[in-house]
């Protein structure tokens, strides 16, 4: 549904993006993920037409984004980072004026249902700039959705959003994702690490990573960690020095109460890390994985990146 | 068209919601109110009502107004970042502009339209020997017709003018302030014939005449003469700024 080959953009001296190639499927959750200026936006303008690349090939729903601009923008939906509210009509009227700049037949009853969907109905008639930040995001969510595009780009959707709203967001995109091929940017690990089917870690205007979270946690080579509690005369440190030298432990350290074991090679060392906490004369209180979280991974491959350009 | 038709819609919609538009037509009509009373008592019984009173008044004061009501047309927009959702939108740029304009155009002509009740008081004073102070002859409506079609086109100028200005920056204090600087320059421009040789030669004064938004109406419309070649200004005024408003807005992609 998303094609990017090769796509550079510009701005006078400054490169804003190096060259990125990524592909985004039918009925996919694309994570967009990186720091702040690291050409997530820039990509999505590109995408949404709003301005050509430098060089490259950017095909949306199989248009040219750039010769058969129109018919590409057609097939998209777009949330830009600030919410593209006219504050001065009501939320209706708004969408209702969105529905007739994308040719939607039958406009009210459109409205409507996108209403319904992002659970605004009762604020049909408000002035937007008489409703809440939250609620002005879900119009504009419902803005993006109001000719169903095939392709959905929303910029940082979750900003600036209070923790249940984020919630309820992130579900909506999940729901989203039967219908639509959902692009979103997000500098919150966690959140690409929830939604995403696939997630696409760009820095510095280049691809570091890409790949389903769980493939990129492999590829990255980072093994499996496993959080281990125990009580008895020992103290934290006597135990740390004893998990170390399990077989297949690359490294333990303290954490809380407990202990974290580096696993090597994804082996399942759980047998042998309880073997050796009794043996000491421990009581196992207890023993989970610990999942290596997004954040884990791209502060690797970026600080792995960084490194390279310094040297 | 339908593009066209649907962003004018919503442009002329907003103008009666914002409080803006509604000051500057109080404003306006105030003033040619308050005009059109003073000639008129000048007048009364000793010379013929003239209807053309309320349109020159009406085109000097768009020189002030019009920029009011011009500036936030694109500036407002960039500003509050609907302009990046317009431009993703699936229609062309040029057609975001026409009905920009034609939008701010018909508020123009519905503010005009309502300065014809001034001319239906000429011709009630002119036609009925009851009326309390009888005007001496008839109406001549000539001027009046012609001046409206003109008063017209200059109005469509001068918008053009202000969405030039508004596209070329997000701030519509800048926007109106340069538009209002601009059309004053084009409006006066027309008298730079007036000042010593030695100051402006002749022939920059007779340039400035010529390309004058005044003196395409104030020695021909308004004396109920329609020229062609003032028609001709006047469009290509609006054709040009509507040109130029396009490429602005098409070079913020390259930005």
């Amino acid at each position: 549904m998303i094609e990017v080959q090769n796509l550079v953009k510009k701005y006078g001296d400054f490169t804003a993006l190096h060259g990125i190639s990524f592909k985004a499927k039918a009925g996919e959750i694309l994570g967009f993920l990186g720091p702040n200026g690291a050409g997530k936006t820039t990509t999505m303008r590109i995408l949404t037409g709003f301005m050509p690349p430098t060089s490259g090939v950017a095909k949306v729903a199989g248009h040219d984004i750039f010769d058969e601009s129109l018919a590409a923008r057609e097939k998209i939906g777009y949330l830009p980072e600030t919410v593209p509210l006219y504050p001065d009509m009501t939320v209706q009227g708004y969408l209702e004026f969105m529905a007739e700049l994308r040719h939607v037949p039958n406009r009210k009853k459109r409205t409507q249902e996108v209403l319904a969907l992002v659970g605004m109905e009762h604020r049909a008639k408000s002035l937007i700039r008489s409703i809440s930040k939250g609620m002005r995001q879900r119009v504009g969510l419902a803005q993006s959705l109001i000719h169903n595009p095939p392709v959905l780009i929303l910029d940082e959707p979750t900003i600036g959003l209070d923790p249940a709203q984020v919630a309820d967001l992130r579900s909506f995109i999940r729901d989203l994702r039967t219908q639509h091929t959902v692009m979103f940017s997000t500098h919150i690990l966690s959140e690409a690490e929830q939604i995403c089917d696939r997630v696409v870690i760009i820095n510095r205007g280049q691809i570091v990573a890409q790949g389903a979270p769980r493939e990129l946690r492999s590829k990255l080579n980072l093994g499996s960690r496993i959080y281990v509690e125990a009580r008895g005369r020992a103290d934290q440190k006597a135990l740390v020095n004893t998990l170390s030298k399990v077989q297949g432990v690359k490294f333990a350290e303290p954490y809380q109460n407990g202990v974290v074991v580096n696993v090597k090679d994804n082996k399942d060392v759980r047998p042998a890390l309880a073997a050796a906490v009794i043996e000491n004369g421990l009581e196992l209180l207890e023993l989970r994985p610990v999942a290596i979280t997004l954040e884990e991974i791209f502060l690797e491959v970026t600080t792995a990146l960084g490194a390279e350009e310094d040297a | 068209m339908r593009n066209i038709w649907t962003v004018y819609k919503r442009e002329i919609r907003q103008y009666f919601v914002s409080p803006i538009a509604y000051l500057v037509m109080f404003a306006v009509l105030l003033l040619i109110g308050l005009n059109f009373n003073t000639d008129l008592q000048d007048r009364a019984n000793f010379e013929p009502a003239d209807g053309t009173v309320v349109l020159s008044t009406f085109a000097f004061l768009m020189v002030f107004f019009a920029p009011l009501l011009t500036m936030r047309l694109f500036a407002e927009e960039t500003r509050e970042g609907t302009l990046e959702l317009m431009l993703t939108m699936p229609i062309r740029d040029h057609e975001l502009v026409i009905g920009k304009f034609l939008g701010a155009w018909a508020f123009y002509s519905i503010m005009l339209a309502v300065t014809l009740v001034y001319q239906g008081i000429l011709l009630a004073l002119t036609n009925f020997d009851a009326s309390p102070a009888p005007l001496q002859s008839e109406l001549d409506l000539g001027p009046i017709i012609g001046g409206y079609i003109g008063i017209w086109l200059f109005s469509g100028a001068t918008i053009a003018i202000g969405m030039f200005f508004s596209a070329m920056t997000e701030n519509q204090i800048i926007a109106g302030f340069l538009s209002m600087a601009v059309l004053f320059i084009l409006w006066v421009g027309d008298l730079a014939g007036l000042l010593p040789a030695s100051i402006v030669s002749t022939r920059v004064a007779e340039a400035l005449r010529v390309i004058s938004l005044q003196s395409h109406y104030s020695t021909s419309f308004l004396e109920g003469v329609v020229r062609p070649e003032d028609v001709y200004f006047y469009a290509g005024v609006m054709f040009i700024m509507l040109f130029v408003t396009t490429r602005l807005i098409e070079s913020r992609r390259w930005r």
